[in-house]
């Protein structure tokens, strides 16, 4: 309470750039900005830059449609992703800035028989590993979210849906200046408008990296970019098995809270919540195409609506007010790339698709103590750039093409 | 009250209609809005504000701000300044508990400020962490603007229309109507979309209104809202005339009921003949501000101070008031009493379409706004918002006063104390402090705060505004019902031609990609059961089917596929297993040899068109002599399959139909019944059978006569459900269900399939040959329950306590009066006979590994 009366700075203003840091952060999202502060609160690493071309939270951060779940289909992943979960249930508190987590409840629903069974293994999975997910028939969607049309004559009859109670929505931003004012308070620099142009090299090590600011020399750069992350590994001369693709989103005019759960369907390609603030945040699949133009489309809108609406009648009248895109970057199993790179001092966290947000606080721990330990934590070692080479993907996917 | 008639007025005061407010009937003319109707009948609070709930009046008075929201019909958030008043509404004033006179929740106006400052949820409420969900219910219960009825069902038709023009204008007024007739003159088709219209134009071009443009798109893409009908305009030079939008001023008390811009004076007098106040005072940056003073003495208002802002800014502006509404205006060291305050600054032009269309936005100094440049080609911008506009002073970031709030955005009742302390928090960069007091992101969309945000910005920042930058143009360009966007919903959903036929027999249909298709027509495991012991039949018409010949056939399918097929003999069939580039299982079927160059290709029912773009798409890179054609809507199949099944086949056409003739896995062409259909014999259940292809028309004939033929035969049709079950008997894969997006044709136990040895590379060759070096990891086996439990599909197999394996299948077979599955399970467990642990319903349950087909092993009943 004593922080409503007294203006406080989040972080200090950002000042020049040394001539070295024992780790340069390209990206001042939500990873890139978790590392540095999990870096310095857990390992004591405070000799740190954040560069961020544009503002912080600036890309996926301040884009992606704020859903928080655990309910992955690999026990890689869900594993993974419920360690993620646990830390965003602390997080707010130990950063001392409230994230709005609401932890509404999560619906997969599922529209045919087989996505029932896929429902059933990630069901199956999850609890072997202690997280909250069933499967929960078409009774159970309708006690959950009565709102929910549960009709017939639709094209999508509803069958069931997994479950996942801890599942929710957060505030993307509140994450990201929480994150960024814990990292600032603990000594990391934030240089925000600050583009990475080039990546130094010398003997297969990654040595430092151009920036529009100058150059910079670093033991260690990570790379945190998402969408960018392709660019950003060419500099570092690692190819990356990543495409980068668009995926859109919009709000509604701020409407009386009614829907209580985040309400998910791959097969209509659209996920529904309502926020705090009674907009409800409805996002798509990825765009099937290839590309680093942020352009927002109008038939995303419409199929956007008519899926929505085939779901949720009741919003007819309900208005768009504002549409915007995000950068994905996609690899090929749905599994993130995470840790070391065949250039040494050149980490990556990337190939996060769609799910990058939900996983902010355990990849930054993780990444922070790759580097402080120099040794990969069991916990990411499936993430392994390297998998590409041994053949061994997590798939996240459960039929080729269909995702989740 | 009215005024006199108005030489322009928009009412007809012969057409009298009522509608209701709050439940009590409200008078209005035709040509009345809404908003005119209830500010005649004396109504001057419209709304409560977001956030304090502070009473709020007609402010701009053209459907941009967020001032006049109410509930239309059940509609909420329905801007009545412009909503035109219909006989019989039902209006109801939202976000009060209470009435709009007395809203309890006002409270957080006169005692929540300094606990509700910019961002008090960020700050306050993190522990205990177990109260929080508390906390947030009851935040949730005041968020939110209107209401919805939740239980409502879609009631509204909307139609979209394609149209193509030479030239599209969007905005009417003067500039719009100009550029439309001079396009016009040139021989040129023109379309003209304004949200008001009402003058009738003339003949040169077409007028839509009422109607706004959602925004401008890839492509040049205009979608319109036109009320009921979405217009989708492609045209080959659009015309940008959207004039500009008037500026508030920033100064305490600027939100007060009585506070208006000119448009709204303009508007009430000129339109509607409503008399905007009594005693009023004029502060504006133009002179089309300050006209309204003529138009306030017209009306009969009384005009007690016009201040020109390009004379002079005053120090000080602040508008006093009780209960929320106008009661004096002190401007410098006066204090005029007053119920009415026009206060504007300079008209900014809106430009968010140009914006959107690919023009540069850059703030013009001089002047003090926004202004588009750099156009892109084949659009045009004409009239105000292309800058063309009277001299106007730039008026102060903000006006001190000693009391009461300053608002910025009054959607979200940001004040500027909200964006100094943002600054000073060090959100110091535009896109940040937007985020963070959500400025700009209300209903009107940044179109009363934008500017004002950004000037006030830089003052803080001591800096220009030209430096700060603007921020992202976002469509929509105005807020659009999703029931216009999402139109009359068609989706596609096929049908097979034989449709009708399983719905007369009382099919149990069900979804299969696009498809329905029948689960069964009342008992599957009787219907399965029959094929083994008589006769089925099943409509197969959603098989995905190509046709792809050319000298190069032969070659091209040998490189998509790991199977041989150069070697097949004329009509012969072979098993095929499509793979991804990376060697992953991506579809499955059959690939017949009609002739030399000719192969006739089945897919699965739903990767049909995955299949068909992926050759399509391989034969584009590969540039071979071939073609493909899609036949899969025009032949429609059916699978007669059992032991008597020759017998039928034998009474419905001429040729030979003996084993020697037609063997297992012969392809031919014959008449069946007197349709041309081809013959192909495969066994995907597991006992004699035969696949007909056959043109669709014929769909409904050939099923009807083969159910008559075969009547003393006993035959019977099945479903989807048996056919499952009987191919799990023969451990047919069913792809997407045995297989996911890891799974290869080696570990799936297909090994017989990759021909790693051919000549040619093929798709995916290096990924098999690479499983086949480092071994396998996982396999996919069949199992039997131990004891009759029938496993979950999706269930786990588990040893230590952790997964090894997945079920995929799982069936209670009838025939063979065991639960049998399929499941992938680490390598080491894939032994005949080894044990498997499976978890059902929370048990543990064993089940024993099969690595053989269940039901007639070695196929002896296929080759019958």
């Amino acid at each position: 309470m004593k922080g409503l009366f007294r203006v406080e700075r989040m972080w200090r203003p950002r000042g020049e750039l040394k001539r070295r840091y024992d780790v340069v952060i390209v990206g001042g999202g939500s990873h890139g900005l978790a590392t540095a502060y999990y870096l310095a609160k857990n390992h004591g690493i405070t000799d740190v830059a954040v560069l961020e071309q544009s503002y912080l939270g600036s890309g996926a951060a301040g884009r992606n449609t704020t859903i928080i779940r655990a309910n992955y289909r690999t026990p890689e992943g869900a594993q993974f992703y419920r360690r993620s979960l646990e830390l965003y249930e602390g997080l707010g508190a130990e950063l001392d800035f409230n994230l709005l987590f609401s932890q509404q409840g999560h619906l997969t629903l599922a529209h045919s028989d087989r996505a029932m069974i896929t429902m059933a293994e990630r069901a199956e999975v999850n609890q072997l590993l202690g997280i909250d997910s069933r499967l929960v028939d078409r009774d159970g969607v309708a006690r959950l979210c009565p709102e929910l049309n549960l009709a017939d004559e639709v094209t999508w009859p509803i069958m069931g849906a997994l479950y996942h109670p801890p599942g929710g929505i957060i505030r993307h931003d509140a994450v990201v200046w929480g994150l960024a004012r814990g990292a600032d308070r603990r000594g990391v620099e934030l240089h925000p408008y600050t583009e990475v142009t080039g990546i130094e090299r010398s003997n297969g090590r990654v040595t430092g990296v151009r920036t529009t600011r100058g150059e910079v020399e670093a033991g260690t750069v990570i790379s945190a970019t998402a969408g960018w992350s392709t660019l950003i590994g060419d500099m570092a001369g690692v190819a990356l098995p990543i495409t980068t693709h668009i995926l859109q989103a919009f709000v509604t005019e701020p409407l009386k809270p009614f829907l209580d759960v985040v309400i998910v369907s791959s097969q209509m390609h659209v996920y529904i919540s309502q926020t705090d603030r009674g907009e409800f945040l409805i996002g798509a699949e990825i765009e099937p195409y290839t590309t680093y133009r942020g352009t927002s489309t109008f038939p995303f809108l419409e199929y956007s609506a008519r899926h929505t609406l085939e779901l949720f009648p009741q919003l007819e009248s309900a208005k768009v007010l504002r549409q915007w895109t995000g950068l994905c970057d996609i690899s090929p199993d749905y599994s993130p790339i995470l840790g070391v790179t065949e250039a040494d001092g050149f980490l990556v966290s990337c190939g996060w698709g769609t799910y990058g947000f939900k996983a902010a606080p355990i990849v930054g721990t993780t990444l922070a103590e790759l580097v402080a330990t120099g040794k990969t934590p069991d916990l990411i070692s499936p993430f392994a750039l390297e998998r590409f080479y041994r053949d061994s993907l997590v798939s996240e996917l459960a039929a080729a093409a269909v995702s989740h | 009250m009215r005024l006199p008639p108005q030489p322009n007025e928009r009412i007809d005061r012969s057409a009298e209609l009522t509608f209701s407010f709050e439940g009590k009937a409200v008078s209005a003319f035709a040509g009345d809005t809404i908003g005119s109707a209830l500010y005649a009948g004396g109504r001057r609070i419209f709304s409560r504000s977001f956030k304090y709930h502070r009473p709020r009046g007609l402010l701009c008075c053209s459907g941009g701000c967020a001032n006049c929201l109410m509930e239309v019909d059940g509609v909420p958030n329905v801007r009545v300044c412009v909503e035109p008043a219909r006989a019989g509404a039902q209006v109801r004033a939202q976000n009060v508990r209470g009435s709009l006179e007395r809203d309890l929740l006002s409270v957080v106006d006169k005692i929540g400020g300094p606990f509700t400052p910019v961002g008090f949820y960020y700050r306050t409420m993190i522990r205990p962490r177990r109260l929080w969900p508390y906390y947030e219910r009851f935040l949730r219960s005041v968020a939110g603007l209107g209401r919805l009825d939740k239980h409502a069902r879609r009631t509204n038709r909307y139609d979209v229309e394609h149209r193509h023009v030479d030239v599209l204008v969007v905005g009417g007024g003067y500039a719009g109507v100009e550029a439309a007739r001079r396009h016009a003159r040139a021989g040129r088709r023109v379309v003209v979309v304004d949200e008001r219209g009402g003058d009738n134009p003339g003949s040169d071009f077409e007028l839509v209104a009422p109607a706004r443009a959602i925004g401008i798109y890839e492509g040049g893409l205009v979608p319109v809202d036109a009320g009921g009908i979405l217009y989708r305009f492609r045209a080959d030079h659009i015309v940008l005339a959207t004039g500009t939008i008037e500026q508030p001023l920033l100064f305490p008390g600027n939100d007060l009921v009585g506070v208006v811009l000119p448009e709204a004076v303009r508007r009430l007098v000129e339109d509607w003949a409503l008399k905007p106040g009594e005693r009023a005072v004029v502060i504006a940056a133009d002179d089309r501000g300050l006209d309204t003073t003529d138009v306030l003495e017209r009306a009969g208002a009384v005009v007690v101070a016009a201040i020109d802002l390009r004379d002079a800014q005053p120090t000080r502006i602040e508008a006093k008031g009780r209960r929320g509404r106008l009661r004096s205006v002190v401007v410098g060291d006066r204090e005029f009493a007053c119920d009415l305050l026009v206060a504007s600054g300079t008209p900014q032009p809106a430009y968010s379409l140009l914006a959107q269309a690919g023009a540069r936005v850059e703030y013009d100094r001089r002047r003090g706004i926004f202004l588009p440049t750099e156009l892109p080609a084949n659009v045009e911008a004409v009239g105000s918002v292309a800058g063309e506009l009277g001299s106007a002073a730039i008026p102060a970031a903000s006006f001190d006063g000693h009391k009461g709030r300053c608002f910025v955005c009054l959607c979200e009742d940001v004040t500027e104390k909200d964006v100094k302390r943002a600054i000073a928090e060090g959100f110091d960069s535009i896109e940040l402090a937007k985020r963070y007091t959500t400025v700009t992101m209300g209903p009107c969309q940044g179109r009363l705060c934008h500017l004002a945000s950004i000037r006030l910005f830089a003052r803080e920042q001591e800096t220009g505004p030209d430096s700060i930058g603007t921020t992202t143009a976002r469509p929509p360009w105005a807020p659009v019902s999703l029931g216009l966007l999402a139109g009359r919903g068609h989706e596609p959903a096929k049908r097979t031609s034989i449709h009708h036929r399983h719905e007369e027999a009382g099919a149990t249909m069900m979804w299969t990609g696009a498809w329905r298709r029948p689960h069964s027509y009342g008992d599957p495991a009787a219907e399965a059961r029959h094929v083994h012991e008589a006769v089925g039949l099943i409509d197969v018409s959603t098989l995905g089917k190509l046709l792809v010949q050319g000298p190069e056939a032969a070659p091209f399918l040998e490189m998509l596929y790991p199977n041989r097929f150069g070697d097949m003999k004329t009509g012969r069939i072979r098993y095929g297993v499509l793979e991804t580039d990376a060697g992953r299982i991506m579809d499955d079927g059959t690939i017949g040899r009609l002739s030399d160059d000719q192969y006739y290709v089945t897919t699965t029912s739903t990767g049909a068109d995955t299949v068909i773009e992926w050759f399509e798409w391989w034969n584009a890179v590969w540039g071979m002599d071939v073609e493909i054609v899609n036949l899969t809507g025009a032949l429609a199949a059916v699978n007669i399959a059992g032991p008597r099944a020759r017998e039928l086949l034998a009474r419905v056409t001429d040729i030979d139909v003996s084993n020697e003739s037609i063997a297992y896995l012969d392809a031919k062409e014959a008449l069946v019944a007197g349709v041309p259909s081809l013959l192909l014999r495969i066994g995907f259940v597991g006992e004699l059978g035969y696949e007909l292809h056959f043109p669709s028309p014929y769909g409904e004939y050939l099923w009807d006569t083969l159910l008559e033929r075969g009547a003393d035969l006993d035959i019977r049709p099945f479903g989807l459900e048996p056919q499952r079950i009987l191919r799990l008997e023969k451990m047919h894969i069913l792809v997407g269900q045995d297989t996911d997006s890891e799974s290869n044709v080696l570990e799936a136990g297909m090994p017989w399939i990759a021909k790693l040895d051919k000549e040619n590379d093929f798709v995916g060759k290096w990924a098999l040959e690479h499983v086949r070096e480092r071994g396998f990891r996982e396999q996919l086996v069949g199992f039997e329950m131990d004891n009759g439990v029938v496993p979950a599909e999706g269930g786990q197999i588990v040893a230590d306590g952790s997964a090894v394996g997945r079920v995929t299948s799982a069936r209670l077979s009838p025939q063979l009066g065991r639960v049998i599955g399929m499941a992938w399970v680490r390598s080491d467990l894939a032994s005949e006979d080894g044990e498997l642990r499976l978890k059902v319903n929370g048990n543990l349950e064993t089940a024993r590994v099969r690595l053989k087909p269940f039901f007639d092993p070695d196929g002896e009943r296929l080759r019958s």
